[in-house]
């Protein structure tokens, strides 16, 4: 009855030894190639209408954060030539799919109401036009900041979404702590 | 003695005005006063942090923006869309701006009332790898007008000729702004 009992247990301890590196590798996230450039196109206003110096915001201030993260050793404008022979390259397209001017002075009086808010469509392709990812991401100045401030919003969660999703070591990264919703 | 050399320094004296104010006005004929205007770079201009006060002028072919410590130029030429907008900023801005919402008794509510309007230029150029640049300025009213003529002049582009255009109605533009609202 002992042998039985010591044989159980052992064959128990055996199989969790065998199980525990197996279980260990299930939650890694799956390793996707890094990329090393990426280039970022003129946001697109798509059908709505969008102002001029709100355009030119949103995509300085995602150069500017792109290249601030400095997870991409280049971050190429639109129309750069340089980009042509970069290996790796990310392409980064953007359409505006809503936007809605607040008010600076509404929300200054009101502490509530005349929030700005952008919604803006960001598809980053390979260089054979294969999508790596889809996402809305949206940009909102709610109470201290005039109007403008929206687009600095907006550049800082595309471009944390970028480093981690695409960016070389981004396999390090917690997925979990991602809060964007992935289209794909 | 002295009444002469009295005649002949106030003959060489005419004599010189005469000819600063005959080639005053063939220089001025020659060549247009640039625009220059105090204004404010938003954001876009390499070498420059966001909100840098300083001075806007059009000359020699070229848009240039002088702060205190730094100096950029955009040739006219690689500039491929000038816009000039309107709108207005809190006239207390800034750390200063931010503290004096805390103000007891809604004093800070009332001094976000205090407001200044402001003229917006914005512009898209091309640096010399073809790369897209933008950059936006803040001016005095009235003032983003004369930058966008004389950069026109110049050889820069728009995709709004005038300003009594950009205000016209569009149909197409008011139905995208209820649709977002």
């Amino acid at each position: 009855m002992k042998t039985i009992k010591r044989a159980t247990i052992l064959c128990i301890f055996i199989a969790r030894l065998t199980a525990t590196p197996l279980l260990c590798q299930q939650p890694r996230p799956v390793s996707k190639s890094p990329a090393s450039a990426i280039e970022v196109q003129m946001i697109q206003p798509g059908e709505i209408h969008l102002p001029a110096e709100f355009q030119v915001a949103l995509y300085e201030n995602l150069v500017q954060e792109l290249q601030k993260k400095g997870d991409f050793l280049q971050v190429y404008r639109e129309g750069d030539r340089n980009a042509a022979g970069a290996s790796n390259l990310v392409t980064l397209q953007t359409t505006v799919t809503g936007f809605k001017k607040g008010s600076e002075l509404e929300r200054d009086v009101t502490t509530v109401g005349g929030a700005t808010s952008i919604t803006i469509h960001c598809k980053f392709t390979d260089k054979e036009g294969n999508v790596l990812l889809e996402r809305d991401i949206t940009g909102k100045v709610k109470l201290i900041g005039d109007n403008l401030k929206a687009t600095d919003d907006f550049a800082k969660k595309a471009a944390t979404a970028a480093q981690e999703t695409l960016a070389p070591d981004s396999t390090s990264s917690n997925p979990k702590k991602s809060a964007y919703k992935n289209v794909i | 003695m002295i009444m002469k050399f009295k005649r002949f320094i106030l003959w060489s004296l005419l004599l010189s005005l005469g000819t600063f104010v005959s080639l005053s006005p063939a220089q001025q004929s020659a060549q247009p006063a640039p625009a220059s205007v105090e204004a404010v770079q938003v954001i876009g201009l390499a070498g420059l942090k966001q909100n840098t006060k300083g001075n806007l002028k059009v000359e020699n072919g070229s848009l240039s923006f002088a702060s205190s410590k730094n100096t950029c130029e955009v040739p006219a030429a690689s500039i491929e869309d000038v816009v000039t907008a309107a709108d207005s900023q809190r006239v207390i801005g800034g750390t200063v701006g931010t503290i004096s919402r805390l103000a007891p008794y809604g004093g800070g509510t009332a001094l976000s009332l205090l407001r200044s309007k402001v003229d917006i230029i914005t512009i898209q150029y091309r640096d010399p790898d073809g790369g897209l640049h933008g950059a936006i300025f803040t001016t005095r009213v009235g003032k983003a007008e004369s930058i966008k003529q004389a950069l026109l002049a110049q050889g820069a582009h728009t995709s709004i000729p005038s300003q009594a255009k950009s205000n016209s109605y569009s149909p197409l533009h008011s139905e995208a702004m209820e649709q977002t609202n």
